[in-house]
């Protein structure tokens, strides 16, 4: 899959080499994936004037429009933290969703037991969940770091199950929940949304441009790019290679906090609540390309999109249905996702 | 020396198992001296997303089990305690499946369960295989019964009495109200629940004249906010939103119907998920109120209804719903057959089931009584209002404990 992705006519990849994954875990764009791009802007368009003739009304479609840029920012958050995860550590974090809820349960906590603004929680939620994610890399999987695949797997797999479990517990299966006082609509060009998912997406922005920032600004950044890039080579620089992983896997974990934290108070808090966000993390991440913070950002926004736009233009089936179209034709276009890179 | 020790320590424990054994099987009570033990095997979802409701169910199955050892046992087999044989179907059919198997095996008298359709259909094939009486305390999809199964009985209306009723009453109330519903708009989940109670409020609304708007579906799995679909439904102009959704999605409806503020006279869930529950006003805040539900429920006039829900508070420090007086009253089916029938005999007390006559803890037209496809056909759905924070029972007229308030506002 060499031919039209380089069409471009952009430098090709900056490492070239047949390393794998040589450009994961790097927070930048380049213009060589046009293909997918184009096909992407295009199956947007096309829904957008599907929507618009199928249910008549500019009201509706701008409706999705919002609606799908804020839920998108969501899961832009969470596929953010997995992609990471991914891209430095080769693990796919199946426990993701547990973590979410985790979050989710903090928020429950500061806002009845405390009871203070759930906001609150927001550091709370993201020191805690980088806390447990750091240590469960120290004391579980740094073991089976370089091992094979099927075991970090596995563990995560297992944590999800305990994890979700001990909440059930803990706090019992009934739905709870951690409104605002006042949650009022905000209007934006006639559509209209609640002021926690704006501030919802509000935040995954912030969150998205500090790790932006700590991955291409910092030194701890580029050791993280460095390990993504090659371990072995980091680990012959002197760079802590186990501190690594699990600074970045804290790191993946308190994104998930943070997810957690802001969607709590627009949804309802049970055990499993992560679990729903578990597939279309999963294919956010795939589309953005494995290991691509920023791929993650964007993508996470065009399934937010072509969710709401396709449940408007083709009405009477899931909404998923136009995400899972445009996922099928990204692995048939691009089985490397829209960003990720060349070689594999 | 050694030796002695461990002699004593086995005997010990022994004496001590056979003290356990002893109690466990009640052996103290009981005027003919070998009561036995009779197990009911249990199906619910007790962890994984449903595992509130789930555990709702398991401990009306244990209250009933409770009352019945209470008042004697099974006094035509010499005082029989009933026992619980409980399995975690995790909400997947498969577990489901393999649960019920293990119950079978263990000697189970009968199965109660499983909260979800799907699960439901899997344990009734097995229990027809297996010839052992299965009693669905809650389960709504039509299909489960359509297969001439012999051995399977259900509490809760079926889905197609929800979409009927809801539309029979929902023009009723209007007209009484003198401002009759002329469009309506559906919003759905998009699974065979959803879709079968749509399909049968759409016959019943176009039968007597209704119009209706769009069908707006969505997944309930991973569902995060509706007001897109909310936005279509302003957009219709219909007067009247009907929702068929589980718990989590009728609150994001709630929420999302407070931001759009479509111009409504009512909301009505057809078998919702939440619009009747006692939490849901706590979730949705302001934006529950005067929420309309279609769903069975308890018969708050009934003083063993109000005992068994005081009794579960003090018992399990929690609201009942009305699922766990479904599981309760499916102990008690069970258990005044074993007595009809004076066996165990699987198909002695099949057939003792199918003849049925109790009178239910829930709002019915009669006392229970199941039809030859295992339906219990006096099962009654019934009108519900959120009204001063509670949803309280408001039609037909009958079961009604206060008035509906029609045009309600919903969201405004």
């Amino acid at each position: 899959m060499t031919g039209p992705t380089n069409a471009g006519g952009a430098v090709p990849s900056k490492d070239g080499t047949a390393l794998r994954g040589g450009s994961r875990a790097t927070s930048r764009l380049s213009l060589r994936h046009s293909t997918p791009l184009i096909v992407t802007g295009a199956l947007l368009v096309v829904l957008f004037i599907a929507a618009l003739l199928r249910s008549g009304s500019m009201g509706i479609t701008g409706q999705a429009l919002l609606t799908g840029i804020i839920s998108g920012g969501v899961y832009s958050l969470l596929a953010m933290g997995l992609t990471l995860v991914f891209g430095v550590l080769d693990i796919v974090n199946f426990a993701h969703g547990a973590f979410l809820a985790v979050g989710l349960y903090i928020t429950y906590e500061v806002a009845h037991q405390a009871g203070l603004n759930p906001y609150i929680a927001l550091p709370v939620a993201i020191l805690g969940l980088f806390v447990l994610g750091l240590l469960i890399q120290l004391l579980l999987l740094n073991r089976t770091m370089g091992g094979t695949l099927e075991r970090q797997l596995l563990i995560t797999l297992g944590l999800s199950l305990l994890i979700s479990n001990v909440l059930l517990l803990v706090f019992g299966g009934d739905p709870l929940s951690a409104n605002l006082k006042s949650d009022p609509g905000v209007h934006v060009f006639g559509a209209v949304a609640n002021l926690s998912r704006v501030i919802a997406l509000g935040g995954a922005l912030v969150l998205a441009v500090l790790v932006f920032l700590l991955l291409e600004r910092t030194s701890f950044g580029r050791a993280i790019r460095a390990v993504a890039a090659s371990r072995q080579g980091a680990g012959l620089v002197g760079i802590d290679v186990r501190l690594v992983y699990a600074v970045t896997f804290g790191l993946g974990t308190a994104c998930a906090g943070a997810a957690g934290m802001l969607i709590a108070p627009f949804t309802t808090i049970t055990p499993t609540a992560g679990d729903q966000f578990n597939i279309l993390a999963f294919v956010v991440v795939v589309m953005g390309g494995l290991g691509n913070v920023m791929g993650a950002v964007i993508s996470g926004v065009i399934v937010g999109l072509v969710e709401q736009l396709g449940g408007v233009a083709i009405a009477g089936q899931s909404p998923l249905l136009g995400v899972f179209i445009l996922f099928l034709l990204i692995l048939l276009i691009r089985p490397q996702g829209i960003f990720g890179a060349t070689s594999s | 020396m050694r030796t002695r020790s461990f002699v004593k320590l086995v005997a010990a424990v022994g004496s001590g198992a056979v003290l356990l054994a002893g109690c466990a099987g009640g052996g103290s009570g009981g005027s003919s001296g070998d009561a036995k033990v009779i197990k009911i095997g249990t199906l619910h979802p007790l962890s994984g997303a449903n595992a509130g409701d789930g555990t709702q169910l398991e401990n009306g199955v244990k209250l009933g089990i409770k009352a019945i050892n209470d008042a004697g046992g099974i006094k035509a087999l010499g005082g029989a305690k009933l026992e619980l044989d409980g399995g975690d179907t995790k909400g997947t059919p498969d577990t489901g499946q393999s649960e019920a198997q293990r119950l079978v095996g263990d000697g189970v008298v009968a199965l109660v369960g499983t909260y979800q359709s799907a699960v439901s259909a899997n344990v009734a094939a097995v229990a027809e295989r297996n010839k052992v009486p299965f009693v669905m305390d809650v389960s709504g999809d039509d299909a489960i019964l359509s297969h001439g199964y012999k051995y399977s009985f259900r509490m809760q209306p079926q889905n197609s009495r929800f979409g009927t009723t809801a539309a029979q009453y929902v023009k009723a109330i209007s007209a009484a109200a003198n401002r009759p519903v002329t469009k309506v708009a559906y919003l759905h989940e998009a699974t065979a629940f959803g879709t079968g109670v749509y399909q049968a409020f759409k016959a019943e609304a176009q039968k007597s004249g209704l119009q209706m708007g769009p069908e707006i579906t969505y997944d309930a799995a991973s569902v995060s906010d509706l007001t897109t679909q909310i936005a279509q439904v302003k957009a219709s102009g219909a007067n009247v939103l009907v929702v068929s959704g589980y718990y989590r999605d009728g609150v994001l409806a709630a929420k999302a119907i407070q931001t759009v503020k479509p111009a409504l006279d009512a909301v009505v869930g057809a078998a919702d998920g939440a619009f009747d529950q006692p939490q849901f006003p706590t979730d949705a805040g302001s934006a529950s109120q005067g929420y309309f539900d279609v769903n069975y429920h308890f018969d708050d006039k009934s003083a063993d209804a109000k005992a068994f829900s005081a009794l579960y508070k003090t018992t399990y420090k929690d609201e009942a719903r009305t699922g766990a007086a479904l599981a309760y009253d499916s102990v008690r089916v069970i258990a005044a057959a074993l007595e009809k029938a004076g066996s165990t005999d699987a198909s002695k007390v099949r057939d003792a089931i199918a003849q049925t006559n109790l009178t239910p803890l829930t709002l019915s037209d009669g006392p229970i009584k199941f039809s030859d496809k295992g339906e219990n056909s006096t099962s009654l759905p019934v009108l519900t209002q959120v009204q001063n924070g509670a949803p309280v029972v408001v039609y037909p007229q009958s079961a009604a404990v206060k008035s509906p308030v029609y045009p309600a506002n919903p969201g405004q």
